[in-house]
């Protein structure tokens, strides 16, 4: 699964720190996310999309092999 | 996410602090035969009923002591919470534990084809705690790389 979390932080000017602050979580988790390491829970995808007002498709895409 | 069964992170702190002492006293009983004397029970046999396991009238509870506080101390360290203990931070938690408990038997099925007669006992001795021992270790790599392959 790809992601966009690095864009549309990017885009809305926050720091990873910024975004782990506001969604509750530790700064690692959002580097995993962004590096592909870690696919992040319903709940989680469903409070970034919310905070970047998004939906998570736009944010979470599948990939061939998923 | 809502994670059970952990304690409150300050628990990691007083963790280390019981493991150093307990650890020194561990090593003191096991190879100086070191012993506290208040520990001792003279009629050790009204203690432990079962006499042919018990050779000895007098029993001194300081192995007990050391093994208890060493197991609690680990304990400790390896199931207080982090500071932000969240989903992530949770699967690494899983994870660890999972290549522990595997390292920990394939390390004990070595030494059972390597190791005979009365060493055997120290193995088991040490594979009491070696599976804790593993977990904490590779936890803390793990949070460790995570931290440190940051970028920004």
């Amino acid at each position: 699964m790809k992601n966009n979390i690095k864009i549309e932080r990017a885009r809305h000017n926050l720091t990873q720190q910024d975004l782990a602050s506001r969604i509750g979580v530790s700064r690692q988790t959002i580097n995993a996310m962004e590096s592909n390491k870690y696919v992040p829970s319903t709940v989680l995808a469903l409070k970034i999309a919310a905070l970047f007002k998004l939906t998570v498709e736009e944010i979470f895409l599948l990939e061939e092999n998923d | 996410m809502k994670t059970t069964l952990l304690l409150p992170s300050r628990y990691k702190k007083i963790g280390i602090l019981m493991f150093i002492p307990s650890l020194i006293l561990g090593i003191l009983v096991r190879f100086n035969d070191f012993a506290f004397d208040f520990l001792t029970l003279k009629d050790g046999h009204s203690y432990v009923k079962s006499k042919p396991l018990n050779f000895d009238e007098v029993i001194n509870f300081t192995d007990e002591m050391a093994l208890t506080g060493i197991i609690v101390a680990l304990l400790f360290i390896a199931f207080a919470r982090e500071k932000q203990e969240d989903e992530f931070i949770g699967r690494l938690r899983l994870e660890s534990l999972q290549w522990a408990v595997l390292v920990n038997y394939i390390l004990l099925l070595l030494a059972t084809w390597l190791i005979h007669g009365f060493s055997y006992i120290d193995v088991m001795m040490y594979n009491m705690l070696t599976i804790l021992i593993f977990f904490i270790l590779r936890f803390h790599v793990l949070l460790f790389r995570n931290r440190s392959s940051i970028t920004d």
